[in-house]
């Protein structure tokens, strides 16, 4: 009799281990895709699907979108019988075309301009004749290390007498952009990337598909949780230092994550590095941060608000921040100090140190 | 009929059932296995495309060429279970600058290149899942 007991002991714990394994067997499983043909940077995308299959259909037409937004914003590349930003940039006769763009950059371009009010004129799209001298020496100057310069004080005093952005006249009926200021051209590198992703993240969201995450060049955005129902795990790298490897570490369901860096891109000038995030008014790289970090629901508003607080003092950066209440920020000074908003806290996930 | 008989048929009934069920469960337990307990890898892709997964805990070096005849360069270093780029033909040199990665979602990129360098593991509730 004792043996019976035993059996139907060991019989049930086997039927329950069997059990266990065929419902962890149902469970989604987790993908990732990696693109470098879009806004000049890498973008992965992971995901929680059924099967593969069904994760490749869902990456490959978020991959299709986010070329098509690259298209149409890039200002470096023009396509055949396609008017983008490259072409609203060009010189006919010495002017500006009035040039009929698709919708999406319409959309765009009036959202950029509101947030040069909401950022009190710092992330300016209409600075393109400054960026571009920057860019131009930047490019030179990898190609050529020896070599490297920065762009002459003259000439960028010169350019950034071309950047008010009342100069852009956008008709919105018609669908037409037109750059009055014919030494004025744009450049929505402060913008484009973070306005994609969300426009991408949202187009999942209405076809109800979730657990999602997708990022372009340190502009992550999260759709709904982990497939298991976890909030997403975000780390924010810490450059510098390989032993004390993260910032932070970020819990994410549906928010956006976007951090503007000083070592994402950049040159070297007799030793000392320019980064990409020049300053509106100084006309330089600004110099107070290693990074800024923004969490928020709209990856179009990080990016804007990132490059923005890149760009200001920490007094004005934590007061602007504080006014937005759907905005959280942190800073990292250059000696590695962080700062916080009062509410950044709220997404901070604290999980066991390696 | 002995009593003893039945006893016995059922015992060997029994057997068989817990047999049975064993091998159900060690064959979907070396699924699960399969599927979930693999160690901590490095995965480099190129524009895209899986070009090499080499374990995190051998000590070994990956060429890592592309472009035209494979001119360019960016030399892998997997050792004491950090990967990091030793040199990089490519012209910023941001690759070869990175610190060594080691954790799951860590990652290096050449974007001359297009190569994409990252760790993949199993899902731990202790690591995150994108590193920024």
């Amino acid at each position: 009799m004792k043996k019976r007991i035993l059996l139907c002991l060991v019989i049930g714990s086997m039927l329950i281990q069997c059990m266990g394994v065929t419902a962890c067997g149902k469970k989604l499983t987790k993908y990732s895709m990696y693109s470098f043909d879009y806004f000049d940077t890498v973008t992965t995308i992971s995901g929680y699907a059924k099967d593969e299959e069904e994760f490749d259909r869902i990456a490959e037409g978020m991959l299709e979108e986010l070329g098509e937004y690259h298209r149409l914003f890039t200002i470096y590349h023009r396509f055949d019988g396609l008017e983008n930003l490259c072409t609203v940039n060009e010189l006919v006769d010495g002017m500006h075309r009035t040039v009929t763009v698709d919708r999406r950059i319409i959309d765009m371009l009036l959202y950029a301009r509101e947030m040069y009010e909401a950022t009190n004129g710092i992330v300016n799209i209409a600075m393109g004749s400054v960026l571009s001298l920057w860019h131009e020496y930047r490019e030179a100057g990898i190609d050529d290390p020896y070599a490297a310069k920065l762009p002459p004080m003259e000439k960028l005093t010169e350019a950034a007498k071309h950047t008010d952005i009342n100069q852009m006249v956008i008709d919105e009926e018609a669908c037409t952009v037109t750059l009055t200021d014919p030494s004025m051209t744009l450049d929505v590198g402060a913008i484009a990337k973070g306005y994609a992703v969300e426009m991408i993240a949202r187009s999942l969201e209405e076809r109800e598909i979730t657990g999602y995450v997708i990022n372009v060049g340190g502009n992550v955005r999260t759709v709904g949780a982990k497939g298991d129902g976890e909030t997403w795990t975000v780390g924010i790298e810490n450059p510098e230092d390989s032993v004390n490897s993260y910032l932070a570490y970020l819990g994410l369901s549906g928010e956006a994550l976007v951090t503007s860096g000083s070592y994402q891109r950049y040159y070297v000038v007799d030793g000392k590095r320019y980064h990409h995030i020049i300053h509106p008014e100084t006309l330089m790289p600004s110099e107070d941060y290693l990074s800024v970090s923004v969490v928020c629901t709209s990856s179009a508003d990080g990016d804007a608000f990132s490059t923005a607080l890149f760009c200001m003092n920490l007094t004005d950066g934590m007061a602007l921040v504080e006014k937005l209440p759907e905005i959280e920020a942190m800073w990292v000074e250059t000696d590695g100090t962080r700062h916080t908003s009062t509410g950044f806290e709220r997404y901070v996930k604290n999980i066991e140190k390696r | 009929m002995p009593a003893s008989k039945n006893h016995k048929r059922l015992f060997r009934n029994d057997l068989i059932f817990i047999a049975v069920l064993f091998v159900l469960v060690s064959v979907l337990g070396l699924c699960f296995y399969l599927s979930h307990g693999e160690g901590d890898e490095v995965v480099v892709t190129v524009d895209g495309e899986v070009f090499g997964t080499y374990s995190l805990s051998d000590d070994i070096t990956v060429e890592i060429r592309t472009g035209e005849q494979g001119k360019e360069l960016n030399l892998l270093v997997i050792k004491d279970g950090k990967a990091h780029v030793e040199t990089a033909s490519c012209p910023d040199g941001i690759c070869a600058g990175h610190k060594p990665i080691s954790r799951k979602g860590e990652s290096i990129v050449c974007l001359p290149h297009r190569v994409f360098i990252t760790v993949h593991g199993a899902d731990k509730k202790e690591e995150p899942d994108i590193i920024v």
